[in-house]
């Protein structure tokens, strides 16, 4: 014999209620909870069958009864997330391209579905519109490859998602040649589930996953994100003075005079140049005064060696390098008037 | 005469009619649907859905009657959750609840669960299993009642 608990509910002997005092009680007080998306979300097609039982004893022993069963179909829900998955702008330089933004989707809903994707870059709240030339869906590294990754075709391969699956979607764009140094240009993903998007609740009948109906969840079955490029240019502007010193203290340009040459190579900007050299001729009338060539007031030899300093008869040459933006490079050589 | 009880009960209950001369348990399941008028009031319908979405809010409606000729002793009802449903509450009716399949039963409130660490948490809605309701005196012949608990579809 069954052992029934004590201190359930009391013996409530209510009368037979209709359906309307039922909405009744049941509207009145019934505080709405925030929903609570708690992954993972029920398949869609999954059928929810509840049947309750009663167990009792009329003298005769124990008996079960079954109640009835209520069988209730889980619609497809449509609901898709983008997010940027850049942790800051991406540097870029003018005319650049090849420039990547990386996202990553991700299928929100409870079934399985095909998301088109798409980009806005004129949006505004930024200095430019990179120019989006590909999307690219990754093999799953991570990774932007183009050789690897497929070209993404809207209509063609538009990807399909299980629910809670992400995919990784690499944005190709070119920086247009116009723009300076600090600028800012964004680009938006936007993925939409292909049965349709609308507002929560829209329903699409029968095209759920499992023999549903599909029905717009709370993201309105589309998403989008922001990424950013940031222009990364830097400016290289040279000062070139001279001395002249001669035998007799004066600074007279009387031939025998010694001409000290100073160019100052200063970087501007967030980025950096590359392969920066001072190149200058020895000025006709003049002679370059041997192991004269300093940089940053190291001596440098004259031949193409180790240093960055050389000469080779008829101009001086100091190779740079990479100079970041904010930095100076001072180049000095000396020559005797003739 | 009975003829037309019965039919008269079977208009008042929405879903399943309660059998006549047993013992009968009838199974009603209810969606909330929230709207909010013109004034920015909330107000929650009760209907009956053929399908459900994540995130819909269940209501479950257990209809009992003694339609017999004695008295149901030791009378329990006993409504596992389906496994793609969330208890929430059960209103004022204050169920017995498992956690654990249906072996073990108490107040929510009084419920641990064991985690990995060693320790015990206070049981949760999310633990529920099963949900039950004991009485302690007989249903007379004749009586009724009815028993509710509201869900989350997961």
């Amino acid at each position: 014999m069954m052992k029934a608990p004590v201190g359930g509910a009391k013996h409530q002997l209510l009368p037979s209620c209709s359906l309307l005092a039922l909405l009744a009680a049941f509207t009145l007080p019934t505080q709405v909870q925030a929903q609570v998306a708690t992954p993972p979300l029920t398949r869609a097609g999954t059928t929810i069958s509840n049947t309750a039982s009663a167990t009792f004893d009329t003298g005769g022993g124990s008996t079960t009864i079954n109640s009835n069963r209520v069988d209730l179909l889980v619609d497809e829900l449509l609901d898709v997330t983008v997010d940027s998955s850049n942790p800051a702008d991406v540097p870029t330089t003018p005319g650049a391209t090849g420039q990547v933004l990386t996202f990553s989707v991700t299928n929100t809903g409870n079934g399985v579905e095909n998301f088109v994707l798409s980009t806005i870059a004129n949006a505004g709240g930024d200095n430019y519109d990179p120019v989006v030339t590909q999307i690219y869906i990754d093999n799953g590294d991570g990774v932007f490859d183009p050789g690897t990754d497929t070209l993404y075709t809207p209509g063609a391969n538009d990807p399909q998602l299980d629910p809670d699956e992400s995919v990784t979607v690499f944005v190709v764009a070119t920086t247009p040649g116009g723009v300076v140094d600090g600028n800012r240009g964004i680009v938006s993903l936007v993925a939409a589930a292909v049965t349709g998007t609308g507002a929560p609740g829209t329903s699409f009948a029968g095209q759920g996953e499992g023999g549903g109906d599909a029905v717009v969840g709370s993201t309105g079955a589309d998403g989008a994100d922001a990424g950013a490029f940031i222009v990364s240019a830097a400016t290289v502007t040279l000062v070139k003075s001279a001395v002249v010193t001669n035998p007799l203290g004066t600074a007279d340009p009387i031939p025998g005079a010694t001409i000290t040459y100073t160019i100052v190579a200063t970087v501007a900007g967030s980025g950096s140049v590359s392969g920066l050299a001072i190149t200058d001729n020895i000025p006709a009338d003049t002679s370059y005064v041997t192991g004269s060539i300093t940089l940053g007031g190291v001596a440098q030899s004259d031949a193409v060696d180790a240093d960055a300093g050389d000469y080779n008869g008829t101009r001086i040459n100091v190779a740079l390098g990479t100079v970041a933006g904010g930095q100076t490079r001072t180049v000095t050589f000396r020559t005797t008037i003739d | 005469m009975r003829t037309v009880l019965f039919l008269f009960l079977a208009a008042l209950s929405p879903g399943q009619a309660l059998a006549a001369n047993q013992v009968a348990l009838a199974n009603d399941v209810f969606v909330e649907r929230v709207t909010t008028d013109a004034q920015g009031k909330q107000r929650i319908l009760l209907e009956e859905p053929k399908v459900v979405v994540p995130g819909d809010r269940l209501v479950f409606v257990l209809n009992y009657r003694n339609a017999g000729a004695q008295p149901a002793d030791k009378f329990v009802i006993t409504n596992p959750l389906p496994a793609a449903v969330r208890f929430a509450d059960a209103g004022d009716t204050r169920p017995l609840v498992s956690i654990d399949g249906g072996r073990g039963w108490g107040q929510l409130d009084q419920l641990t669960v064991a985690l990995n660490d060693g320790t015990r948490r206070a049981a949760q809605p999310d633990d529920v299993t099963h949900i039950r309701w004991a009485f302690q005196k007989p249903i007379p012949v004749g009586g009724s009642g009815k028993l509710m608990f509201r869900g989350v579809v997961k």
